[in-house]
């Protein structure tokens, strides 16, 4: 356990020296006070305008940056030899995946409360309100979310480079979010083999869209039910650690080799 | 295994699959490292040096046979417990201080607190990088690279001291320095295993030397019994390898 929160610990530090997090809150700051700015337009209803394209921007900057911190991790580690040090340690391979997986997510947790703070901040100062039970709600969902894409990061960079990681989780969890939902209708018309491989794909992938209550916090409605919203942390926390233990079957006979033929 | 070895290797092949062949690296290799000398481990170039070390500390997993370190599968990470390890051409974490590293190093040993903080200290006096012991690894020199990752392979009080040509980047004081190093490890009665090109290095601190060659050791025992007298350890390494 110990060895585990020393490396998710050290993910923090070279999080925040590499100063990535700061150029997406820079960013998502310009953005939100560009935002601001909208009523020159006349448009009415604005705090809803704001509302909606913060969060989506939240949204995607913490997607951004839950994919880039996640699956530079181990490829990383490999490039630059650190991981012969750090593997001559009594840190188990398991540990070693969880400590990466625990401190992508947790440094993209706290640039996404950061976000929505600022977010919460413009839509206040413009008169608006978030209700705070549900923004919490949100918020936990949202962190839900980004535990299984940076835990599906985490599974293709032990066998990809960076680049091919990320490419593969942005389209994997975007194809997710986007249009998993809409898959059973887009089924409709086929049988046999090609439906059920569907309905595979369906019920294999994430359905990150349950973890998404930004309509909810735009339109001010009410909190979600209990019930139903454990049940959806509990999937969260089922696919991350599917996700993991994928992870750890990929990289626990991993060979690691420089130079020695 | 008897109880004084701290590195027993048995029957270990290791096979690389490489554009569709496979190419051995260790052939049936036999090794045995007893508590409290200094094994020099030496050989060409791709002779299998680092391949052994490699499954010794786990980063690669043996084809068929044996590889134990005090008694202790090298699979499991237990067998780690009582390791340090420096690497050949080391690269370390270039965005924390030297401090900061062994810190972390000896975190990964279960070590923490004032303990630790002043085990670091004691390091960093120890290498000579005191000095510099706040500044980034990133603005370090190859050879305070050297010393840093030296310094984290002992963080932990090692009963196994595992150097991977550990005088590579080293000027001739460095290397004295490495030297003394090592000597005071061997006087504590720790145990070091080491590979080198050095030869007239190995002969200056080991007790023992292992001479590898495709993959299997072609020599093994006391330098004064391999190396005639008026000989030197490249005459004799050069002489079994012609």
């Amino acid at each position: 356990m110990i060895s585990i929160l020393v490396i998710a610990r050290t993910v923090w530090i070279e999080t925040l020296r590499r100063k990535d997090i700061y150029v997406l809150v820079t960013m998502l700051i310009a953005f939100l006070l560009a935002l601001m700015t909208l009523n020159i337009f006349g448009i009415r209803n604005m705090v809803s305008y704001i509302k909606e394209i913060g969060l989506l921007m939240a949204w995607v900057f913490a997607w951004i940056l839950t994919i880039g911190v996640s699956v530079r991790q181990l490829p990383q580690e490999e490039k630059t030899g650190t991981i012969f040090p750090l593997l001559a340690k009594p840190v188990t391979r398991l540990e070693l995946i969880i400590g990466k997986w625990l401190g992508a997510w947790g440094i993209a947790g706290v640039a996404s409360v950061i976000f929505y703070i600022l977010l919460a901040g413009i839509v206040i100062a413009r008169g608006g309100n978030f209700n705070l039970a549900l923004t919490v709600e949100a918020w936990i969902l949202h962190f839900c979310s980004m535990a299984i894409i940076s835990a599906m990061g985490i599974l293709f960079s032990t066998r990809m480079n960076s680049d091919a990681a990320a490419s593969v989780t942005g389209v994997l969890s975007f194809a997710a979010f986007v249009l998993l939902p809409k898959m059973p209708q887009l089924t409709l018309d086929l049988s046999g083999w090609r439906r059920e491989s569907f309905m595979f794909i369906y019920y294999a992938l994430p359905h990150l869209e349950l973890f998404d209550l930004r309509q909810r916090l735009v339109y001010d409605w009410e909190t979600m039910r209990w019930e139903p919203f454990v049940m959806i942390v509990f999937y969260g926390l089922l696919m991350t650690i599917v996700f993991l233990m994928l992870s750890w079957l990929a990289y626990r006979k991993k060979k690691f080799y420089r130079d020695v033929l | 295994m008897s109880e004084s070895s701290a590195i027993e290797i048995r029957d270990l092949t290791v096979e690389f699959s490489t554009g569709g062949k496979i190419v051995p690296a260790l052939q049936k290799l036999d090794l045995k490292v007893v508590q409290g000398e200094v094994y020099g481990f030496i050989g060409p170039n791709g002779a299998g040096k680092t391949t052994t070390m490699h499954v010794l500390l786990g980063f690669i997993e043996a084809t068929s046979g044996i590889a134990e370190i005090y008694g202790k599968d090298v699979r499991h990470s237990i067998a780690r417990r009582r390791i340090g390890y420096m690497p050949e051409n080391p690269q370390m974490y270039r965005f924390l201080t030297g401090r900061e590293l062994l810190i972390m190093a000896g975190q990964l040993f279960g070590m923490r607190g004032r303990p630790l903080a002043a085990k670091a200290a004691e390091l960093l006096d120890l290498i000579g990088l005191a000095a510099a012991a706040d500044r980034k690894i990133a603005g370090y020199s190859r050879g305070m690279m050297q010393r840093i990752a030296l310094a984290q392979a002992l963080v932990n009080d090692p009963d196994l001291v595992i150097l991977d040509e550990p005088t590579g980047g080293f000027d001739p004081i460095g290397r004295i320095e490495i030297r003394k190093i090592i000597a005071g490890l061997r006087s504590a009665g720790k145990t070091v295993f080491f590979s080198s090109h050095e030869l007239s290095e190995v002969e200056r601190v080991c007790d023992r030397v292992g001479i590898i060659a495709n993959g299997s050791l072609i020599a093994d025992g006391h330098i004064s019994q391999l190396v005639k007298a008026g000989e030197t350890l490249e005459q004799y390494f050069v002489s079994i390898l012609t």
